[in-house]
């Protein structure tokens, strides 16, 4: 034993996670804070985590509440943030698809409010396997120097 | 409860003067914890004192959130019972980017420290 450290690479090309989930609401705030958790460790500044979790939070309520309205189910929450800055966050549910609802919890502005948060939004509903959502958000130019 | 960064998110009620009744919301809100605030604002309407939400400490709310909150307002005002919400400098900037969004500050009855919730709610008959 020579007490000796090597050294490794400390600087990832890209991070990210992937959860998948039951599709409870208190499975909501677990993917913002695992989102948050990336963002922080990554240098990503309060206000545009703040935003960017507002968005992946009403994507995930949508799969949530809207998916499955009769029965339970699962989600699925992805992050990637490459070393250019770029974060691309996807929520896939399995349920019926985006019929609206009268009956939502919500205002009914979840989409709105993504569209206004993510550079870029992607909504795919293959038939009958649920909803994919994909949220493309740049951070390179909100973290720290 | 959840403990995030120090920051419980926690649902208080207090009685103030002059028997006013504050639902402090303290740190994230989504849908996991609306209902629960749903059933506490409920609470303080009934109790027929005039109501204030108290959201100085409130870092994080979705549009489920947000809904509560307007209906709080709305059920106020059907029933005749002062309502103020208290939305200031240390309320998250999650807070006052969803309403920002949405156009739907003024609907709150917002106002920007807890005395001026207070007074307006008791004065508002």
């Amino acid at each position: 034993m020579t007490g000796r450290v090597s050294e490794t690479a400390m600087t990832p090309l890209s991070s990210g996670f992937e959860l998948e989930l039951a599709a409870e609401t208190d499975n909501v705030p677990l993917v913002r804070h695992a989102l948050r958790g990336l963002l922080e460790a990554s240098g990503v500044g309060e206000e545009r985590i703040s935003d960017i979790t507002l968005a992946v939070t009403e994507a995930c309520a949508n799969a949530v509440l809207h998916a499955y309205p009769h029965t339970g189910g699962q989600f699925e929450a992805s992050a990637a943030l490459s070393a250019a800055g770029e974060l691309v966050v996807t929520v896939r549910d399995h349920g019926s698809g985006m019929a609206p609802r009268v009956d939502s919890p919500g205002l009914g502005v979840g989409l709105p409010v993504m569209a206004a948060i993510a550079d870029a939004l992607e909504i795919d509903t293959p038939d009958g396997a649920g909803t994919i959502v994909r949220m493309t958000f740049d951070v390179a130019t909100a973290t720290a120097p | 409860m959840v403990i995030l960064q120090g920051v419980v998110s926690g649902i208080v009620v207090e009685r103030a003067e002059p028997g006013v009744e504050v639902v402090v919301v303290t740190g994230e809100h989504d849908l996991s914890t609306a209902p629960e605030l749903e059933r506490r604002l409920e609470a303080a309407l009934d109790s027929g004192q005039p109501v204030v939400i108290d959201l100085l400490g409130t870092t994080f709310i979705d549009s489920t959130v947000l809904r509560v909150l307007i209906c709080a307002r709305e059920q106020a005002g059907e029933r005749s019972v002062g309502f103020r919400c208290a939305l200031g400098e240390t309320t998250g900037h999650g807070v006052r980017r969803l309403l920002e969004l949405t156009g739907m500050e003024d609907r709150l009855s917002a106002v920007p420290t807890r005395a001026d919730a207070i007074a307006g709610a008791a004065a508002q008959a």
